[in-house]
């Protein structure tokens, strides 16, 4: 054994090189091979030419990509339903009465199924005679039976419920750790002062809870933008492309069609634009759309 | 009169007292309701899943719909278990499962214990390259992870259905911050007794980290059990198909036999959910603090 192996130096890069070479591999080499991919015609079959920003500029002209886009930001409406829903079930169940550990639970287990169990039990629920129309005539809330999958103009909302209400129960977890992490003293003092119960959620909860809020709020939108499970098993991207969205399109390019090249500037696109959103979550947490006394 | 002054005195007492107490169950009973509401909410199509695959016969969309079965029959669950060879998709799931899992919490834990705890250059360039990983996520990552096992000629092999997933970075993180909690003197005491930096990993430092190792244990189980899109494009040969790509496949088989669908779900579903159940403590209480570093 040299001196040298027996550094500390040695020793760190001995331990992480298993791990770091499976990131190399499957994480960081995705998204640097990626950029010159995009920049060929590279497909199973035929030779691979480069051709420039060809894939760019065809992309901007193709109405699917342009409608899976759109769609894919109309998804993202969930990211704040996700965050107010589930910051009042995690205030509904931060209590120490009786069962409510197995509430907590009960609310969990849409998350831990798969989302073809899920969405199979959601497409009969859905379905024109389904159980969720015959509930909703019941209340009197439609007069008709709604084919809520099979329709152009409510396909889309139908599998955004569905990812909201498997998604809730993970983030009320996430929320209710930050809601457990806030000094009771707080809240007493705010008693004492005469507060009522909506001032100290909004004046102290909401405040404390915000890196809990930017940290779910980020790990949502990626999701809602890289949906692609649900209308995987459920649509295909249809009817029409009304719930085509940009994941399951490049999915489509990339390993139904093998258009490997036009797939990855797809995906880089994409990604900017991921990358945008992020940057102004973080911005507009930074900046505040909650008044802070601290 | 003192004494007509004190009783009134105690009636007001008592009155407000009794409000108090209508109050109070008014408001616990308000929110007993809402937690029953929620859980109907979030239970009910399983329960309701259930009935459908307890009842052959019975229409799926028969109104009003039936939340408890009004009849029990496992002729569904025979029947299905008989054309689907379950034994068999439980395995494959079991095997990749149990690979993937057991490659995530070897790695991380490796991989992790020096970006937390050792001196040495280039710490900070790893950290903020796998920091950078995170932000800039890869849209077409499985096209090029199918490109790379086709040219590792692991394509239709459990190997290649694993390791794309064999380490995430966000169990590095998790398994760093876990990591950080651990004083530096543990290391020094193994090093003054003349261990080995491997020796001084397995035997001082990982007992330590158990509760982190149990939440990546739980969120790998849930992510292996439940992943059927990568199986599905790795794998050619449906018989090695884990549990979750065979449903999809049986439900494009036989999308009219709705007892069959049901009772097959049910079954995919149910192993999961004892997991969870079983182990909920730690992987709340885990998963909480794993976000809070």
């Amino acid at each position: 054994m040299t001196r040298w192996m027996r550094t500390e130096t040695f020793a760190a890069w001995a331990f992480m090189a298993p791990g770091l070479l499976i990131v190399a591999v499957f994480v960081l080499w995705p998204i640097l091979y990626g950029i010159p991919l995009s920049l060929t015609d590279y497909s199973v079959i035929g030779e691979t030419h480069y051709v420039g920003f060809e894939n760019y500029v065809t992309a901007m002209h193709d109405r699917s990509f342009l409608t899976s886009l759109w769609n894919s930001l109309v998804y993202v409406l969930i990211v704040p339903c996700i965050q107010i829903i589930s910051i009042l079930m995690a205030i509904l169940v931060n209590t120490r009465l009786p069962l409510i550990k197995a509430f907590r639970a009960a609310y969990y287990v849409p998350v831990v199924t798969s989302m073809v169990a899920v969405a199979l039990m959601w497409s009969w629920l859905f379905s024109s005679n389904g159980v969720v129309n015959y509930i909703l005539m019941q209340l009197g809330v439609i007069q008709e039976q709604v084919g809520w999958l099979s329709t152009s103009s409510t396909a889309l909302y139908a599998l955004m419920f569905i990812t909201l209400w498997k998604g809730l129960g993970y983030y009320m977890v996430l929320y209710l750790a930050g809601l457990q992490s806030i000094p009771s003293e707080l809240y007493e003092a705010a008693m004492i002062d005469g507060a009522n119960r909506g001032q100290m959620i909004w004046r102290i909860t909401i405040p404390l809870l915000r890196p809990h809020i930017l940290f779910c709020t980020l790990i949502s939108l990626m999701g809602a933008i890289r949906v692609f499970d649900e209308m995987f098993v459920l649509t295909k991207g249809g009817p029409g492309n009304a719930t085509l969205t940009s994941s399951l399109y490049i999915y489509q390019k990339g390993l139904e069609q093998f258009n490997f090249g036009y797939a990855s500037a797809l995906g880089l696109i994409v990604s900017v634009i991921i990358g945008a959103l992020s940057i102004v979550v973080f911005r507009l947490n930074r900046k505040g759309g909650v008044q802070t006394y601290s | 009169m003192n004494k007509a002054m004190e009783h009134s005195r105690e009636h007001t007492l008592s009155s407000a007292a009794t409000l108090r107490i209508v109050k109070k169950v008014i408001r616990y009973t308000l929110i007993y309701a809402l937690l029953i509401l929620i859980a109907l909410l979030m239970t009910g199509p399983f329960l309701w899943l259930l009935s459908v695959s307890l009842m052959p016969g019975r229409n799926v969309f028969s109104n009003p719909p039936a939340i408890l079965p009004t009849f029990i029959d496992f002729a569904n669950y025979a029947q299905v278990w008989n054309y689907m060879n379950f034994p068999r998709y439980i395995m494959n799931t079991v095997m990749i499962t149990a690979m993937g899992v057991v490659a995530n919490i070897i790695l991380s834990c490796m991989t992790a214990y020096p970006l937390a705890l050792f001196r040495f250059k280039g710490r900070d360039t790893v950290f903020a390259i796998l920091i950078a990983t995170m932000i800039i996520p890869s849209a077409t990552a499985m096209i090029v992870h199918y490109l790379t096992i086709q040219w590792l000629h692991l394509g239709n092999t459990y190997l290649g259905v694993v390791l794309p997933a064999a380490v995430s970075v966000f169990n590095i993180f998790l398994m760093r911050q876990t990591f950080l909690s651990i004083p530096s003197e543990i290391r020094d005491s193994g090093k003054m007794d003349g261990a080995s930096e491997l020796r001084i990993w397995w035997q001082l430092v990982l007992p330590l980290v158990k509760p982190g190792i149990a939440v990546i244990l739980l969120l790998e189980v849930m992510a292996f059990w439940n992943n059927f899109l990568w199986p599905i494009v790795v794998l050619d040969d449906p018989e090695k198909y884990p549990l979750a790509a065979a449903l999809t496949y049986l439900n494009g088989q036989f999308s009219y036999n709705f007892g069959w669908i049901a009772a097959g779900t049910i079954i995919s579903v149910i192993p999961i959910i004892v997991v969870f159940l079983f182990t909920q403590r730690y992987y709340m209480e885990g998963l909480a603090g794993a976000v809070k570093g």
